[in-house]
């Protein structure tokens, strides 16, 4: 590298979040919530040691037939009448999906990575659409024009003495910090939203190939009302997403809300297999009774099939995208949202260099201890450390290298220690 | 120096943490092994380094390198024994060599699986220590290679003292904050997570730290605030010996 850009921004992300008392106190409030309700879920979930380890070598199998099992939903979605699209590329995905949605459109969505990856927000926006969030975090995040700071709850860093704040400006009344209150308002003024939206968007947990089938898990019932509501469903999911059959995303949906959030089940999970219709009237099927006319699922490549072909790095695509390791890493509770770009955590420094680039986190690899807690804790197991001494590996030969670094790599060759420090002269061989 | 006794005697291999940074570490352990009547050497400031912060940080040619000069020099010693106090070089050079190298022709242990192995040697021999203790299980040692129990057998004969866990233990302990070459690049960073995982993780009441790694001592030694000590194993034990 001619520069220390790589390095000059992610020094001034850290230090902003290490100082910043705010973020700080909203993190560690959910870190605790989060790890007792996970610790008496799984106490009482003991029948999950098996599922998790089914779960794994679902996925092991699925990223093998990752090619094979793209066409196979491709057909299925297009059997029961949906739209199918295969994008290699973040901006392909957004030509497409702005193609979709046209200009000036009132879009609700609810929380999908896969969007914040390829920036869809602003390109929607840039044409002119209205775009909402209607999760609950992202809504927040959203307005404060934050990036979001963790897979399943983006706006963990924002304590709800900000977020009454924030709605206070928004509705341009006073909003007590109290919890329900909070949560009321996002209800109150997303609902009118929903009913009027002309396209939903959302992501998906899981696809099952064999039926065309995309899952999506949530608690507060916005998910159902942006892929229900409104005349045309947008999803948007990484082609990593896909299982063979019905039966293995079931067995991927009983792992992942206890993970995620410390629930035995999530509230909602919508199976959605083509868009709505009826044969009510003399058996004659008609799109659109009172669920979306169209249905259009685009499938994202966007560095997933690069990350295939590597044995080692494959393994970064069994992610479930629960969340659970990254409130469980010590370094992740100081650095937050900065510990990564698009994606965050350990498991996120190879999601983001795959997916974003590698200079956006060459530097906050170095963050990562490899300590190894993140593994103990991912219900697949998955190397997390293994992978990130494997990216730091291929990003020092390609020239990130933190100048400390190099400077102890000299001292060790030259001196025998990484202090830079003569001690052979004291010693008579 | 005769070929013979130096196939007899373990080499003590202290780490460049031990050597130049905790060398109250490689201090007591040397003398809990002169004590315990255990023939060892050292190569002290020839011995270079395993390369275990190398690999850590990508720079993994060099880290080759590193790792063939240690095995010539340990091995034209004539060393078939290898006991270090330090879990980078033991997860290294006892789990990484044989993985980057054709031939590592040694065994290497972690002190406290050599002490347990000994420990008739140790046990009658300590006093008491009246101290509530809580236990720091090293991300090397621990996760890594799988030592848990030996730290905490060696601490449990010490008489008196009582050993208190952690929150968060044995494979879900927490990092101090120092691995993976972080200290070097991000101090600040590295002592925050020492700091808070100081505060989180050890039980109120505890007066004692006792970890099992340079790095970890080093950096909690740094961060404390003064409510509890850190010693590092073989300090502990050196501690409850009975002159």
């Amino acid at each position: 590298m001619d520069s220390d850009d790589w390095l000059d921004f992610k020094r001034d992300e850290f230090k902003k979040w290490m100082e910043d008392e705010r973020r700080r106190t909203g993190l560690s409030r959910a870190v605790s919530a989060y790890t007792l309700a996970k610790e008496s879920a799984l106490s009482r979930l003991p029948e999950l040691e098996e599922t998790r380890r089914e779960v794994r070598k679902i996925k092991e199998l699925s990223i093998v037939r990752m090619e094979e099992l793209v066409k196979i939903t491709m057909d299925s979605v297009r059997d029961v009448n949906g739209e199918v699209y295969l994008a290699k590329d973040a901006e392909e995905a957004k030509e497409i999906i702005s193609d979709l949605t046209g200009s000036g459109k009132l879009i609700v969505k609810s929380k999908s990575l896969t969007s914040d990856e390829i920036g869809l927000n602003e390109a929607l926006e840039e044409m002119g659409n209205s775009v909402y969030e209607t999760d609950l975090g992202e809504f927040i995040i959203q307005l404060r024009k934050e990036k979001p700071t963790h897979m399943i709850n983006p706006s963990v860093h924002v304590p709800r003495e900000e977020v009454a704040k924030t709605f206070s400006e928004l509705l341009g009344r006073e909003v007590r910090p109290e919890i329900p209150e909070l949560v009321g308002v996002a209800r109150g003024y997303l609902r009118e939203k929903f009913c009027n939206a002309d396209v939903g968007i959302t992501g998906a947990n899981v696809i099952s190939a064999k039926t065309g089938t995309i899952f999506i898990v949530e608690n507060e019932g916005n998910a159902r009302f942006v892929s229900n509501a409104p005349p045309k469903h947008i999803c948007l999911t990484g082609i990593e997403k896909i299982v063979p059959t019905l039966s293995d995303g079931f067995k991927l949906l009983q792992v992942l809300p206890p993970y995620a959030t410390g629930v035995f089940m999530s509230a909602y999970v919508s199976m959605i297999t083509g868009p709505s219709k009826t044969a009510d009237i003399e058996k004659t099927i008609v799109y659109g009774a009172h669920g979306p006319k169209e249905l259009h699922l685009v499938l994202l490549d966007n560095g997933r099939r690069r990350m295939a072909e590597d044995k080692i790095f494959r393994e970064a695509l069994y992610c479930i995208r629960c969340g659970g390791c990254m409130y469980e890493c010590p370094v992740y509770r100081i650095l937050g949202g900065s510990f990564g770009n698009n994606y965050f955590g350990g498991i996120g420094l190879i999601w983001s260099a795959f997916t974003a680039g590698e200079a956006q986190v060459a530097a906050a690899v170095d963050a990562c201890t490899k300590c190894g807690r993140c593994k103990e804790v991912c219900p697949l197991e998955i190397d997390t450390p293994r992978m990130v001494e494997r990216l730091k590996e291929k990003l020092v030969k390609k020239g990130f290298v933190q100048p400390k670094h190099a400077e102890i790599m000299k001292s060790i060759l030259e001196k025998g220690n990484p202090f830079g420090e003569d001690e052979r002269n004291n010693y008579s061989v | 120096m005769g070929l013979i006794t130096m196939h007899d005697s373990i080499l003590y291999w202290k780490g460049c943490m031990s050597r130049l940074r905790t060398k109250n570490i490689s201090d007591s352990t040397m003398a809990l092994l002169d004590r315990m009547g255990v023939n060892f050497e050292t190569l002290d400031g020839n011995e270079g380094c395993c390369g275990s912060v190398l690999l850590r940080t990508g720079q993994v040619e060099a880290a080759k390198r590193a790792a063939e000069v240690t095995v010539e020099r340990i091995s034209s010693g004539g060393f078939k024994e290898v006991v270090t106090a330090c879990p980078g070089c033991f997860r290294t050079m006892a789990s990484e060599y044989p993985k980057i190298l054709e031939e590592v022709p040694f065994r290497v242990r972690h002190i406290s699986q050599f002490l347990v192995e000994k420990k008739d040697l140790i046990k009658d021999r300590l006093g008491s220590v009246e101290l509530k203790a809580c236990y720091h299980d090293p991300c090397h040692l621990g996760r890594h290679m799988g030592v848990y129990d030996e730290p905490r057998e060696l601490i449990r004969m010490v008489p008196g003292l009582q050993l208190i866990e952690m929150k968060n233990n044995r494979s879900r302990s927490f990092c101090c904050g120092s691995g993976g070459g972080v200290r070097s690049v991000y101090p600040d960073l590295s002592r925050e997570v020492a700091k808070t995982v100081a505060a989180d993780q050890i039980p109120s009441g505890v007066q004692l730290l006792v970890t099992a790694c340079p790095f970890c001592n080093f950096n909690f030694r740094e961060v404390h605030v003064g409510q509890f000590r850190v010693m590092d194993l073989p300090e502990l034990l050196l501690l409850a010996w009975r002159v």
